[in-house]
């Protein structure tokens, strides 16, 4: 008696010794084995051949930059140079991070925009390195779910770093970037220059996704729901 | 002459890493999210490999672990909440990107159950033995070898059966 089992592991050469002439003569002896036996090694061609394209295509940056010990340089240290890893995201859209992240940050997304990454320091907040009047008013009154939406500063998402300090990824003209409040306010962890995405010498410089997919490195246990920023404004962002 | 990294060692494996990702999850972004997830805890654990075995099949173990656990609950909600008609307004580019035209094999292996699925990835496009299959799945060598023919009648049924018709309109 010869399994189905036994046929496919026949068909992938899996079998050794008296298993495999056991099989190898019943299916010398009916063609409908043997007939299977074809079946089972077309299908793996097909399949082979379905997915061997994967193995030719470039390794999309964001991966392989996790592995070059380059990310971290890319996001904190590029002087205002295009950022590649970027690249990959740009190419398909929405980035799987800002997928996971759409149903809390969706409505602040509407806008599709490019953003070049600069140095805080391109810009002088009042007290160096947080948040000036305007924006550090938005981020402690807005609720990402239900800011207006032509808010001149609209907040994407809050969450929790590792510290335990609540921080809010936001986006207004021109820029967008994270801050975290501690003590003495709303400080800029994170700061992108944002470009509208029809400019295209700024096509290679980075995505909306690479907030979300910065904050989404900052925050341990993801983002805020609706209810837990509400409670969260309720505290003046302190705990 | 230094041993290769086991960041430089990873990075060698990511295309065959991506083609496995992809299969299991059906789409090249869900794929790439996988490998991304997959990297992420193998750089954390990378104390748990151990030198001279094979880091091809640890690294296998740990995605199909990430999937089976983390896939089923993560990444397909995530795409029943943002499904193209979510309203996301996401520019013309992006939208039309994440609705990917599927091939009639890709929805013949979407249909198939998980562990149908990452039995005829390993076995079938890996080219991984019984044996080392099952030993990255964590199952019996049996086990894995009628999972193999159950996904494989599937496949063949829904390949040979499924024409262009299928549920298009």
């Amino acid at each position: 008696m010869i399994t189905e089992e036994q046929i496919a592991a026949y068909a992938d050469d899996q079998l050794e010794g008296d298993e495999k002439a056991r099989v190898e003569a019943a299916i010398a002896a009916d063609p409908a084995l043997a007939a299977k036996v074809d079946g089972h090694r077309a299908l793996k061609a097909q399949l082979t051949g379905h997915y061997a394209p994967i193995l030719d295509q470039p390794v999309p940056d964001h991966l392989a930059a996790m592995l070059s010990g380059k990310s971290d340089a890319a996001q904190d240290k590029t002087n205002g140079e295009v950022v590649s890893f970027a690249k990959e995201r740009q190419k398909r859209g929405l980035a799987p991070t800002l997928r996971r992240w759409a149903p809390i940050a969706g409505p602040a997304l509407a806008a599709s925009l490019v953003l070049a990454i600069f140095q805080p320091w391109q810009t002088s907040p009042p007290l160096e390195g947080y948040a000036g009047e305007e924006l550090a008013s938005a981020l402690d009154t807005q609720l990402a779910a239900t800011q207006d939406a032509d808010a001149a500063t609209r907040v994407l998402l809050s969450f929790e770093n590792e510290a335990g300090e609540y921080c809010r990824a936001y986006q207004s003209e021109g820029e967008g970037g994270i801050a975290c409040r501690d003590a003495q306010g709303w400080e800029i962890e994170r700061q992108f220059a944002l470009q509208e995405s029809q400019v295209t010498e700024f096509r290679q410089a980075g995505s909306l996704s690479d907030i979300m997919a910065a904050a989404q490195a900052m925050a341990p246990s993801g983002a805020l729901d609706a209810a837990a920023e509400a409670s969260a404004r309720e505290q003046g962002w302190r705990k | 002459m230094s041993a290769p990294t086991f960041e430089q060692q990873v990075l060698d494996l990511l295309p065959r890493l991506r083609r496995f990702a992809i299969g299991l999850a059906g789409s090249p972004s869900d794929g790439d999210d996988l490998c991304q997830m997959t990297i992420e805890r193998a750089l954390t654990r990378r104390d748990q490999w151990q030198e001279g075995t094979r880091l091809d099949s640890w690294m296998y173990r740990i995605m199909r672990n990430i999937y089976i656990d983390e896939g089923r609950a993560g990444t397909r909600r995530q795409e029943t909440f943002v499904s193209e008609d979510a309203g996301l307004g996401v520019g013309a580019d992006g939208a039309q990107e994440a609705r990917v035209e599927l091939s009639m094999v890709d929805r013949a292996m979407a249909r198939l159950p998980d562990d149908q699925r990452e039995a005829v990835l390993l076995v079938m496009v890996e080219g991984y033995a019984y044996k080392e299959a099952a030993e990255i799945v964590g199952c019996p060598v049996g086990t894995l070898n009628s999972r193999l023919v159950r996904g494989r009648d599937a496949l063949q049924a829904l390949l040979a059966g499924d024409g262009p018709s299928g549920d298009s309109a």
